[in-house]
């Protein structure tokens, strides 16, 4: 059975100062699977993802042309209309980078970090969704002792997890994902994309990558860039 | 011959290391040398008794009081002002403005940090002579004066280093809270400015030495050889860069210039608690900021 489509672009086309970037790219990705994109260095990977949670707006010197459709609440959207808040999207779509990034902050108050700047205040709602996005990335069984102490005092495989646990605290329905084991050593990468299979049921991911066998082992989806052309393997 | 050049660097370095350490602890010796024998109680309080003269029962009049509690009342109303304007006018810069207003206003600031003290101190003059005209002689030189002149000196550099401390957040934190859902607002209260405040404070340090030692500027303004405590914010004041200046170019025998050394070693003692008390706030801050 074909999976429903979540994300779909039209004929979109990006900018950076002047210079364009992405072209033209008409993409269907489909909703709980796991899409890789691959391509060589600066052919307009990340820059895609930027196009799905508007990240792009952050910086300077860019634009966009084209329509990013996507399926959100049950009902397809335009990402860029200006109905839709744009702090609102990126509640519902989330992003890992490829450093781990936990905040100068306890490892709890990462964690529970969305659910803040969402003014969620209920203290025992916090509480409870931060022990289960833990738990739902396998690190609450070694932090449930030390949750006071600084994120970053972690290791790098826990740190992109806990990253992943903050960007899943909100329950986003698409999770963008760039190169997100690419800091990592190769037992933490393998946790990392167990993880990542067991978030299928729950959100859509899409995910860049430089790992061919990374690909084929969790990959539902393979689509190829190049010079922001994209193709579908 | 590599290697000689870069023992030669190394050597100096700490050579001109050295030279600074060693000129710091010969003025501190100089100033202890001549000022040591009139550091007493009564170089403070002169014959008033000490707790009559902080309570502010009584007036002192042969000692430096009035010179140390008009310094600090200077330090505090001058960053009362400058603090608040200068941080904010940093977050303008940093992450509101852009394109050519950017550079124009980077060019502003950096003519207004270049402006010497004593063109503040006529700029705060002009102020006084031009609300005198307005109020009808009600407002002469004052301490608010001199603290909204002092503001003016040391607020290009609060602007500046607000806004280079949160220019150089690292990208990738900076990014960390819009992605999850942050506004704007949100980012730079809760993620850029607890990161940056290290930074800003040490710009405020700067910024109070600055405010401390100033002379060209409150001699314009409002400071005067004897005015006690002053009992308003329309009073004139003493201070300590002041006395000692004023000392120093009309005193009375070795006794009153001994007098102005001690001051000299007060001034130095006030700068460095300030110091010492923002470092503390420092870590403090930075603790309370991100781990609240």
């Amino acid at each position: 059975m074909e999976a429903p489509m979540k994300i779909k672009t039209q004929s979109l086309c990006f900018y950076y100062r002047g210079k364009q970037v992405l072209h033209d790219i008409n993409l269907q990705l489909p909703a709980n699977q796991i899409t890789a994109i691959t391509g060589p260095s600066g052919s307009g990977k990340s820059t895609f993802l930027m196009t799905l949670n508007r990240l792009w707006e952050e910086i300077d010197g860019c634009s966009i042309s084209g329509n990013v459709t996507m399926a959100l609440d049950g009902q397809l959207k335009n990402i860029h209309d200006p109905s839709i808040p744009v702090r609102e999207l990126r509640r519902k779509v989330g992003m890992v980078f490829q450093q781990p990034n936990p905040l100068p902050m306890s490892i709890y108050k990462n964690a529970a970090f969305p659910l803040r700047l969402a003014h969620i205040n209920d203290k025992s709602r916090i509480k409870e969704s931060v022990e289960s996005v833990l738990k739902q990335v396998c690190l609450w069984d070694e932090v449930k002792d030390r949750l006071d102490d600084d994120g970053r005092l972690l290791s790098g495989g826990q740190q992109q997890r806990l990253c992943l646990a903050r960007a899943l605290v909100l329950n986003p329905e698409v999770l963008l994902l760039d190169e997100p084991t690419s800091s990592l050593d190769p037992e933490a990468s393998a946790a990392i994309e167990e993880l990542l299979l067991s978030l299928k049921s729950q959100c859509t991911l899409i995910m860049v990558s430089h790992y061919q066998d990374q690909i084929k082992r969790i990959a539902d989806l393979h689509v190829k860039v190049l010079n922001g052309r994209f193709h579908i393997e | 011959m590599r290697k000689l050049f870069e023992d030669c660097i190394t050597i100096l370095s700490w050579f001109a290391g050295l030279l600074l350490i060693t000129a710091l602890l010969f003025l501190v010796a100089y100033l202890v040398y001549r000022g040591g024998s009139s550091l007493n109680v009564s170089l403070i309080f002169g014959e008033t008794a000490a707790l009559d003269a902080l309570l502010l029962k009584r007036q002192v009049f042969d000692g430096i009081f009035p010179a140390i509690a008009g310094t600090l009342l200077l330090i505090i109303g001058s960053m009362f002002i400058a603090i608040p304007v200068g941080i904010a006018g940093g977050i303008y810069m940093a992450e509101y403005c852009s394109g050519a207003i950017k550079s124009l206003f980077n060019l502003l600031f950096d003519i207004l940090a270049g402006v010497p003290s004593i063109i503040i101190g006529l700029a705060g003059l002009l102020l006084t002579i031009f609300l005198n005209r307005h109020f009808q002689g009600q407002i002469a030189t004052c301490l608010l004066v001199s603290c909204l002149s002092l503001a003016l000196l040391v607020l290009p550099y609060l602007i500046r280093t607000t806004q280079t401390a949160l220019e150089t957040v690292d990208p990738v934190i900076r990014k960390t809270a819009p992605v999850l859902g942050a506004s704007r607002l949100q980012n730079i209260t809760l993620v850029l400015l607890p990161n940056a405040i290290s930074d800003i404070i040490s710009g405020i340090m700067l910024a109070t030495g600055r405010c401390a030692e100033d002379t060209a500027v409150i001699m314009l303004t409002g400071a005067v050889a004897t005015a006690g405590v002053p009992h308003s914010i329309f009073g004139q004041y003493e201070a300590l860069p002041f006395y000692i200046y004023y000392i120093s170019s009309q005193y009375n025998g070795p006794d009153e210039l001994a007098q102005g050394f001690g001051a000299a070693i007060i001034l130095l003692i006030l700068c460095t608690g300030l110091l010492i008390s923002a470092l503390w706030i420092q870590r403090r801050l930075t603790t309370m900021l991100l781990y609240r």
